[in-house]
């Protein structure tokens, strides 16, 4: 039987998917299924988290989005990262290090 | 930049808030959509595919909610949500909401009138077309003097010579004589009829002649301002030269309508203007006024000067300046164009003519030029004496009225908060944000604003039409109609709308951020509120207070000046001293000799009338020119030690007994004939200029006497040496320093009595005397002009009693206002204490309190802030007044005493106001009152 996965902490997901979409412009499913791959599917997200993180990052203006034609030639919304997105990434990913790191010596006292 | 962003998003949703929804479903979709094919490549069912993949999305319509209100969409909803629930709030407090918005609008409304007021009359600009394109011109002299009055050679210079502009006018007022022009209406009765007098603010003039206001403009006026008519036309070159024909004039629409009953055929008409016959060949549309701010009787061409003044060099000669200039700006010309060109012009006229003159010095030499936007005004406002001060304090007043306004509004607010606190715990508990329910209330407040606004506007608009319209008929026929634009621009409404939002967020913003806070954290039922707000009450009724006391204070004072400059002591009788002005017509028959025989036979006349008991000629007290003066040493014959700059006026030896100036010492100029040596000075002229030392005797050197203003710089004392003969008593002046008690009194020369009034003393009535005087002027000689008052009458229209009558109305109304509004809130707020501790005094009761403590302890609650607001208030109107003190007639000091009085007035005024509905406390039941919830 499968374990069920853990959820992602929240707040993490938003990092995540700033860098995905740091690897180029996507539209929600992609942005899915990116970090699904990325993360060789030990995590899978949630549509209903989802959308909600997209909203809310579009809202601090660190991603935009944009109606383009998909590789079906479908009408789609496309995000893609902006310049303080990027910043916040990078921000972002050296608190993740940061805190992995600490979480990571308490937990190997013994 | 997240800010604009998060603004733009919010305006877009305003049009696009169908389109966000779609988008967003359209997202969604899309992504179903791929969801779907994926689980179809995996096996599934084509219907299980889809609803796997919409399961995935669990709360499909939440999310979709979600994303609209994050692109912008929400917020529109909520707002109109917000409005109607305050719609519905307002309405259900019917009668605070009334009163909200009424005390509101009044504070908004005053300063609303005030602003437009403003507007309308000071910075109006010409009644031409394309006003923004019209400028007046002055020229700067070295000494620092304005030239703002030029001749018509002047005139015809700057024309030809400026590129700037592409018109020049000249204009200028005058008043001439009217005849032949039909029934004449007794100029006296109309005069009298008319408001300005009835009320006291213009001379009851005896005429035996009847006279138009006229506007003497250049031949190209009404087209350089691009001014239409209505009948005729307009003067045109050519035409005006004419010698034979009479001269061509235009008459106003109003004119037209008062003085000759709207007579359609009035164009081809011929009247008499000073004797000289003229044509009307146009009419002018109605309130049309020019470069002016009334309508004249009559346009008068330029070219008619000499025709009318009775001196065929009068435009010629540089003396007359009469003149004011208004140019048009060229396309592509520039004031600083303008200025520059003025400036070199004026230069070049100076040294073609100035400077070979004998007065010339480097000072008067040109030195700038002043162009400013068209304006009726002949200066810049900024340089206009005062005007920028009193207006500053009207502002003052208004504001501070508003403050009192919002105070008042705020306290309302907080009280009516203070009833809502069940309702605003529910809705906290229901699960509102605090954030949300702060908007609501803000909302609530804003639309309180926004109404006060709209009321204050309307009223204000329709109050100052009604005020213009009784100000236009206010004036005589003969002054023409005064016009006033008070219809609100853009700025006006959009200062009104900004103002009124203030207002209304201001004064609810108290309540909307207590409300909240202090519904979160009490428990249970509604109890007596919390200390914090019973404070914030109080603070706001303590600002009414004091800011009501500030403007009641001033407002009094204001009040006392002006009947102080009423009543003061001038030093000389002035209602028993009748003025006579005589105006000989400009025709060369009246030679000097022929002028000085007819005003002799008039003071033959007038002393033989009963009731008469002396007269002289002289100038009434007040008109005055300055001079310089020094004491001079007679064994020296050197001048003494810096000169003093004193007013100086010609009298006759009757002169003092006519007006019942007492002689201290020495003598008057009995036993003189002709024009002496000696001078009569006033005890503060004597004090000024020998300080402690016998002026009896001493001699002294005045400077320019020639009857003429110059500028302090010009008054130099190198004249004649006068020896002082006597020292009368002090009169007082219409200025507010005391300098113009400082007189000189030079001996009148019988040969100038033609150029004098006569001042007449009567013992019996003035006004059958001044009756007398026209009789007795038509029979020695029907030609000569005459107008007539009392001294007294004389003073009223002095610029500075008019100033403080004004000053008084003004503040006093908005004194009377501030009271009012304070007192509506202290009622107010002392019904909803009362109405809120209904249980608290119903537990009272039940525990044995009896009626006067309950009375006792509701007026407590509203005393202490009361009386906190007085004493702050009285420091407050002691700092304003110190500031005022040179504005305040006859007002030198004011003793504390005074504050008190009116500050104990208000306090009792105040507790009256709280007594009605704290008696409504001693009337509850107490078994109601406990019952209650």
């Amino acid at each position: 039987m499968a374990r069920r996965k853990p959820d992602l902490p929240q707040g993490t997901l938003d990092m995540l998917v700033l860098k995905a979409l740091s690897l180029g412009p996507m539209h929600g499913y992609g942005i899915g299924q990116r970090i699904g791959q990325l993360a060789e599917n030990m995590l899978t997200v949630e549509e209903g988290t989802l959308y909600p993180a997209l909203y809310r990052i579009e809202e601090h203006g660190w991603i935009e989005s944009e109606w383009s034609t998909s590789e079906n030639n479908r009408r789609a919304r496309f995000y893609n990262l902006t310049r303080a997105g990027r910043k916040q990434l990078q921000v972002e990913e050296s608190n993740w290090a940061y805190l992995s790191l600490a979480v990571r010596k308490i937990l190997k006292a013994s | 930049m997240r800010a604009l962003r998060y603004l733009y998003r919010r305006l877009q949703a305003l049009w696009r808030s169908e389109d966000i929804h779609s988008e967003i479903a359209e997202e969604l979709s899309f992504h179903i959509a791929l969801r779907t094919e994926d689980n179809i490549r995996r096996g599934m069912t084509p219907e299980k595919a889809r609803r796997e993949a919409e399961r995935r999305f669990g709360r499909l319509s939440a999310i979709k909610e979600e994303g609209y209100d994050v692109r912008g969409g929400r917020w529109l909803e909520t707002t109109w949500q917000d409005l109607r629930y305050s719609a519905r709030m307002l309405a259900r407090g019917r009668w605070s909401t009334l009163i909200t918005i009424l005390s509101l609008a009044l504070g908004i409304g005053v300063n609303a009138a005030i602003v437009t007021a403003y507007k309308a009359f000071f910075v109006r600009p010409l009644d031409a077309r394309n006003a923004g394109e019209m400028v007046n011109i002055a020229v700067v002299r070295n000494s620092g003097l304005r030239d703002y009055t030029f001749s018509h050679s002047d005139y015809e210079a700057y024309r030809d010579s400026v590129s700037a502009f592409s018109g020049l006018v000249t204009y200028r007022p005058m008043q001439v004589r009217l005849s032949n022009a039909g029934e004449m209406i007794s100029q006296r009765a109309a005069h009298e009829q008319s408001a300005m007098a009835r009320l006291g603010l213009l001379t009851t003039t005896a005429s035996n002649a009847e006279f138009a206001h006229v506007f003497v403009v250049s031949e190209n006026y009404f087209s350089v301002l691009g001014a239409s008519v209505l009948q005729g036309r307009t003067f045109e070159a050519a035409n005006t030269a004419g010698a034979g024909s009479p001269a061509p004039v235009l008459i106003s629409e109003n004119y037209r309508q008062r003085r000759f009953a709207g007579d359609p055929a009035i164009v081809g008409k011929t009247v008499h203007l000073n004797g000289v016959a003229v044509t009307i060949i146009g009419v002018t549309p109605r309130d049309f006024v020019g470069t002016g701010v009334s309508t004249p009787a009559f346009w008068l061409p330029v070219s008619i000067e000499p025709l009318i003044n009775g001196d065929s060099r009068w435009l010629l000669s540089r003396e007359n300046r009469p003149y004011r200039l208004f140019g048009r700006l060229a396309p592509g010309g520039s004031i600083e164009q303008a200025r520059t060109q003025i400036v070199s012009v004026a230069d070049r006229l100076w040294n073609q003519n100035d400077s070979k003159a004998e007065s010339n010095t480097p000072a008067t030499r040109p030195a700038t030029a002043l162009v400013w936007p068209g304006s009726p005004f002949p200066l810049p406002l900024r340089d206009l004496l005062g005007v920028d001060l009193a207006v500053g304090l009207v502002m003052f007043g208004a504001a501070m009225l508003l403050a009192v306004a919002c105070a008042n509004v705020g306290s309302l607010r907080l009280a009516v908060a203070r009833s809502r606190e069940v309702e605003l715990r529910t809705r906290l508990s229901l699960g509102a944000t605090r954030a949300r329910v702060v908007r609501q209330l803000l909302t609530e407040n804003a639309l309180v604003g926004l109404a006060a606004g709209g009321l204050a506007l309307l009223l204000s608009w329709a109050l100052l039409k009604v005020v213009v319209r009784a100000i236009a008929d206010a004036l005589p026929v003969q002054y023409g109609t005064l016009v006033f634009d008070v219809s609100p621009n853009l700025a006006i409404f959009a200062y009104v709308l900004l103002i009124s939002l203030i207002a209304g967020l201001l004064s609810g913003l108290s309540p909307a951020l207590q409300s909240p806070r202090s519904a979160l954290t009490s428990t249970g039922r509604a109890s007596t509120t919390s200390v914090r707000t019973r404070r914030l009450q109080g603070v706001l009724v303590g600002v009414q207070v004091a800011l009501s006391l500030v403007l009641l204070i001033t407002g009094s004072l204001f009040v006392r000046g002006a009947i102080n400059s009423l009543a003061m002591e001038t030093g000389y009788e002035s209602k028993q001293v009748v003025q006579l002005n005589f105006q000989f017509p400009r025709d060369p028959k009246y030679s000097e000799d022929r002028r000085v025989a007819v005003a002799n036979k008039l003071r033959l006349r007038m002393a033989a009338l009963p009731g008469v008991s002396v007269l002289t000629s002289a100038r009434p007290p007040g008109i005055a020119f300055r001079t310089a003066a020094v004491p001079v040493d007679e064994r020296r014959q050197t001048a003494g030690t810096g000169q003093s700059i004193l007013h100086y006026t010609y009298v006759q030896a009757s002169y003092f007994e006519t007006l019942g100036i007492p002689l201290i010492r020495g003598r008057g100029f009995e036993g003189e004939t002709g024009a002496g040596q000696f001078v009569v000075l006033s005890e503060s002229a004597a004090r000024r200029i020998f300080v402690n030392e016998n002026p009896l005797g001493r001699n002294i050197r005045l400077g320019l006497v020639d009857e003429r203003p110059h500028p302090n710089r010009e008054l130099v004392a190198v004249g004649t040496t006068y020896q002082v003969a006597g020292i009368v008593r002090d009169t007082r002046g219409w200025s507010f320093d005391r300098s113009a008690s400082e007189q000189i009194y030079l001996p009148l020369a019988t040969g100038r009595i033609a150029h004098h009034p006569l001042l007449i003393r009567v013992q019996s009535d003035p006004l059958s005397i001044i009756r007398s005087a026209e009789r007795a002027v038509a029979s020695i000689d029907p030609e000569v002009i005459v107008t007539s008052s009392t001294l007294e009458d004389a003073l009223r229209q002095s610029t500075p009693f008019i100033v403080s009558t004004l000053a008084a109305a003004i503040s006093s109304s908005i004194g009377m206002l501030g009271l009012m509004l304070t007192l509506i809130g202290i009622f107010g707020t002392v019904s909803h204490v009362v109405a809120l501790r209904t249980r608290e005094v119903g537990i009272r009761m039940a525990i044995g309190a009896q009626k006067q403590d309950v009375l006792r302890l509701i007026l407590h609650e509203i005393t202490r802030p009361v009386v906190a607001g007085l004493i702050a208030g009285m420091a407050l109107a002691a700092g304003v007044v110190y500031v005022l003190r040179g504005m305040l007639y006859g007002i030198k000091f004011v003793d504390g005493s005074y504050f008190v009085v009116m500050s104990l007035l208000f306090l009792i005024v105040a507790l009256l106001a709280a007594y009605p509905p704290a008696r409504r406390a001693m009337k509850v039941d107490p078994v109601v009152a406990l019952r209650s919830e």
